[in-house]
């Protein structure tokens, strides 16, 4: 039988670069997909969190008495309880060095807050009743003895001599004296340049608002005393060695953690959050499973925020315009515990340099405890403010010194032929055509055209501005990924992969590697993730990685499997191993018509075929790649927003974009990232806004006070792709899940000033919302910073 | 005890009147396919339809879905054939986490009810839900496609 497709027509339509359908969404379009509160598990009992209302204060007792009492109430436990159990604390996995060389302040997390409370929203006690109503009455019924303190929720009120202690053993707040560059070189290059731009500008505060709000079901076994955690996380092989390790003091063995479908995280699940040590804890107290499901408003203060950076930045340039030097200064916020990736640090470092041929670069980042929610990734994870500051440099500088800002970015754009090319931020690009992307993107967006629609803009009484936002980012570090390919006995082959797919769509494109690389046909092929008793190694998805690791994974492993399938089809066919091709899923004795295909193989395996000692009995692999180095995706953005004088409020009416994301192995779902990132970086800089009062209590804390966009504020985008295969792994592969939002903060903000730039306005910060621009066109010129 | 009428099944299902139809469907008959999102309304997560009307079942107490024909994205296809919108939406490769797309799903299938042939503005108004994945464009370019379907 040949068991193999018409392998030519196979790969044009499921090969590499071709536009598959993605292989989960049947499913998820019939509401069939499992997301982790579609789980219940048999006798499973219900928790509810009991957060803290204050921001800061000194916790002197807790009263469960009237709680416990309460109908269907099984249990309410403290921190205490969870310490006496020897269940220990979140840790922070990240230390970077102050500038003094000195050890940066980590304080572990308790789960459950011990001795004082140090935002609205943090764990403090949890109720674990028969129904989830029962349960969340008896949170209400749990009184808490406190003293307020005074609460700090900025940066630099933080650091004020004086200012509320967030942590005792992190003094003044200080989290982190971050440090990188050389400051003299840098300083030099301001001292002789032509022309300095600085701007003072802010990366504000964003709750990420993944559709599907945190949950999550512990249960334990006596018998094998083990673990399981059902999660939506984002790789399960990190979180089950941060929850063994850290938490439950056991062998990673000993716990096994599982995730369905995840509704959305954009960097937000990926760490162990203080209520999965409770769900452990109580299963394992109660002898039945135990679920969690957050509430929405408690997601906006439990789930960790993204961004808020203040920063100056600033660009010191030559007389004909070439950048000499570019500098940032400033704030992250922490938070009120430290996760990471610290955004305002090495991200920061590495995306400043953007496309740019900028020959010194310094970054100066205080990090800062306050009595807010702890700020950790969200898409891009402080990529995007890196090529957010340089890209309204940019615009700034060329606006002052009278230069094209089309011709200020070719003028210091790296070239081609300059690669590989030395960042100033250490690493190492290995491929690129700025200009040529730049060239494209001026094309899709019709730049020339721009004064015919800004005459008719005007006609309407509207404001039309365009902004050019290039981007250039550094995916994730390299970790360990594992590809592993089992041939299963209904003749379908399993890929095993510790990324982990939370809306990207991982099962096509990976299926679409095997297809090329073993000729595999496209339905047989299924994605395995989300068990970590599957994974011998895994970093999970992140840092736009996965399809660059996966990719890498999956290719080493058909090697494997190509190997072992020789020395087994040598056998079969009577042949010397050195003899047997392997083209298009077929195995053939060179020169010869005699051949088997890789199915036919698997299968003549499991009908439990005699082997000799020497040749391998499986096809299957488990294959551990050490993954390649970060790549450069880069692109160029350009928006045009039309701004009604009278309401200061922005549409964003014409957006294109052309991405270098190196080899598309699909590009429907490449499009789609694309989509999406754009969207959330359109959310960012005109609407999304996350205030706290100065008692640190939010004010936004629901989608009646926090906006977000939706289909009215997202044009239909045109999205072009220019690539240029990476040279640092095996597909060319640069990663495009983060790119989104690189491009579209400075593209958006850029054509809001450009719009604005008539009446005198310079500077605006994001989010650009009605009442700021419209302050800004209606109020004394003090309003905007100079 | 309410009664009710879930994708043409009758249900009785003894809850407290004023549960909201959304945790009645997900917990008490285990129709999981609709979701929640925010429990006030804003984001459409728990869009069905009561009577072909999209109504989002978060807000709506179980006592008013009673007697009343309700539809969730379980009941949409037919005999196992994807309803005309399921069918665009995976033409188009609408979803990415694919969370809020059974409220999407619904909400475009009533939209297409009372306005067979919507303009991008008809959609934009209609399609309050919210997608932080952001599949907005392609939401559109699906309901154009059925709506020419």
């Amino acid at each position: 039988m040949r068991d193999e497709p018409e392998t030519d027509l196979a790969l044009m339509k499921f090969g590499i670069g071709q536009p598959v359908p993605r292989s989960e969404d049947p499913k998820l379009l019939r509401g069939e997909g499992r997301y982790t509160d579609d789980i219940s598990l048999s006798g499973q009992a219900y928790a509810v969190m009991v957060r803290s209302r204050h921001a800061h204060a000194t916790i002197r007792g807790i009263d469960s008495t009237e709680a416990r009492a309460m109908p269907g109430v099984l249990g309410v436990y403290t921190q205490a309880d969870l310490e006496a159990a020897g269940f220990g604390p979140l840790k922070c996995p990240i230390a970077f060095p102050n500038r003094d060389g000195t050890p940066m302040k980590t304080p572990p997390r308790p789960a459950l807050a011990r001795d004082k409370v140090r935002f609205v929203g943090e764990a403090v006690a949890f109720i674990v009743a028969e129904t989830a109503a029962q349960a969340r009455d008896a949170a209400e019924a749990v009184i808490f003895d406190v003293e307020e303190l005074p609460a700090v929720t900025d940066p630099v009120a933080a650091l004020a001599p004086g200012a509320p202690q967030v942590h005792a053993d992190a003094p003044g707040n200080l989290v982190l004296d971050y440090h990188y560059g050389d400051a003299d070189a840098v300083n030099a290059a301001f001292a002789r340049a032509a022309h300095v731009t600085r701007l003072e500008i802010v990366s504000n505060r964003v709750v990420v608002n993944a559709m599907e709000p945190r949950a999550a079901i512990g249960s334990y076994d006596p018998d094998t005393q083990r673990w399981t955690l059902h999660v939506g996380c984002q790789g399960v092989f990190g979180l089950r060695a941060s929850l063994a390790k850290d938490v439950l003091n056991v062998p990673p063995d000993k716990v096994h953690v599982l995730t369905g479908n995840v509704g959305g995280s954009f960097g937000m699940k990926a760490p162990v959050y203080p209520e999965y040590p409770c769900l452990l804890f109580a299963a394992r107290a109660l002898g039945r499973p135990v679920k969690w499901t957050d509430e929405r408003s408690e997601s906006f203060v439990s789930d960790h925020h993204g961004r808020d950076h203040q920063r100056i930045a600033e660009l010191a340039l030559d007389a004909e315009g070439n950048f000499l030097a570019v500098r940032l200064t400033g704030y992250g916020n922490a938070g009120a515990f430290i996760y990471p990736p610290l955004p305002a640090t090495i991200n920061a470092v590495k995306n400043v340099v953007d496309v740019y041929r900028t020959p010194a670069i310094e970054v100066n980042s205080k990090i800062v405890f306050t009595n807010t929610t702890p700020i950790a990734a969200y898409r891009g994870a402080g990529r995007p403010e890196g090529n957010y500051y340089m890209e309204r440099l940019i615009d700034t500088a060329a606006r002052e010194m009278g230069i094209d800002r089309v011709e200020l970015r070719r003028r210091n754009h790296i070239a081609p032929q300059a690669m590989p090319w030395k960042a100033p931020s250490g690493m190492l690009y290995d491929s690129g055509d700025f200009t040529g992307v730049l060239d494209d993107a001026l094309k899709a967006a019709d730049w020339q055209g721009f004064d015919k629609r800004r005459q008719e803009s005007r006609a309407r009484g509207r404001l039309r501005g365009r902004g050019i936002g290039s981007y250039l980012e550094v995916t994730a570090p390299p970790s360990k990924e594992m590809g592993g390919i089992r041939f299963e006995a209904d003749g379908t082959v399993t890929m095993i992969s510790g990324t982990l797919d939370y809306g990207q769509g991982h099962a096509s494109p990976f299926a679409q590697v095997l297809v090329e690389k073993l000729g595999i046909p496209f339905d047989r092929l299924r994605l395995l993730q989300g068990d970590s008793d599957q994974l011998k190694a895994g970093g999970g998805t992140g840092g736009s990685r996965s399809a660059l690791v996966a990719g890498q994974a999956f290719v080493e492993a058909s090697a494997q499997v190509i190997e072992r399938g020789r020395q087994i089809a040598a056998h079969i066919l009577e042949a010397a191993a050195a003899d047997i091709e392997f083209s298009r899923g077929r195995f053939t004795i060179a020169g010869t018509d005699r051949s088997i295909g890789i199915l036919e193989l698997a299968e003549r395996l499991r009908s439990g075929m005699s082997l000799p000692p020497d040749v391998p009995s499986s096809l299957d692999v488990a294959h551990v790649s050490d993954n390649p180095p970060s790549s450069f995706p880069n692109g160029c953005h350009i928006a045009e927003v039309e701004i009604d004088p009278d309401t200061g409020a922005v549409d964003v009416v014409r957006y294109a974009m052309v991405n270098d994301f190196g080899t598309v192995i699909n590009p429907l779902l490449v499009e789609g990232q694309a989509h999406g990132g754009v969207v959330q970086g359109i959310g960012q800089a005109l609407m999304e806004h996350t205030v706290f009062n100065d008692e640190g209590q939010p004010l936004t804390g629901s989608y009646m006070d926090y906006a977000l966009p939706r289909a009215v504020h997202a044009p239909d985008f045109r999205v072009q792709n220019h690539p240029v295969p990476c040279k640092s792994n095996i597909l060319g592969i640069k990663g495009c899940g983060e790119a989104g939002c690189a491009g579209a903060l400075p593209a958006v903000m850029n054509a809001v000033i450009d719009a604005l730039q008539e009446h005198g306005i310079r500077h605006i910060d994001m989010p650009a919302t009605p009442e700021k621009i419209w302050r800004a066109l209606h109020e004394p010129r003090e309003e905007t910073r100079p | 005890m309410v009664a009710l009428n879930v994708n043409g099944k009758s249900y009785d299902v003894n809850v407290d009147p004023e549960t909201p139809l959304l945790w009645v469907l997900r917990d008490t008959i285990g129709l999981t396919g609709t979701k929640y999102g925010c429990g006030i309304a804003q984001c459409g997560a728990c869009t069905v339809h009561l009577d072909g009307e999209a109504m989002r079942a978060c807000i709506v107490p179980v006592s008013e879905a009673a007697n009343r024909k309700i539809t969730t994205i379980e009941g949409l296809a037919e005999n196992g054939v994807l309803s005309k919108v399921q069918q665009v939406w995976l033409d188009h490769d609408v979803p990415q986490c694919g969370y809020c797309q059974s409220g999407m799903i619904m909400a475009a299938t009533a939209l297409l009810k009372s306005t067979p042939k919507p303009t991008d503005e008809d959609i934009n108004a209609a399609m309050t839900n919210i997608c932080r994945c952001g599949t907005y464009q392609q939401v559109r370019a699906a309901i154009h496609a059925a709506a020419k379907a």
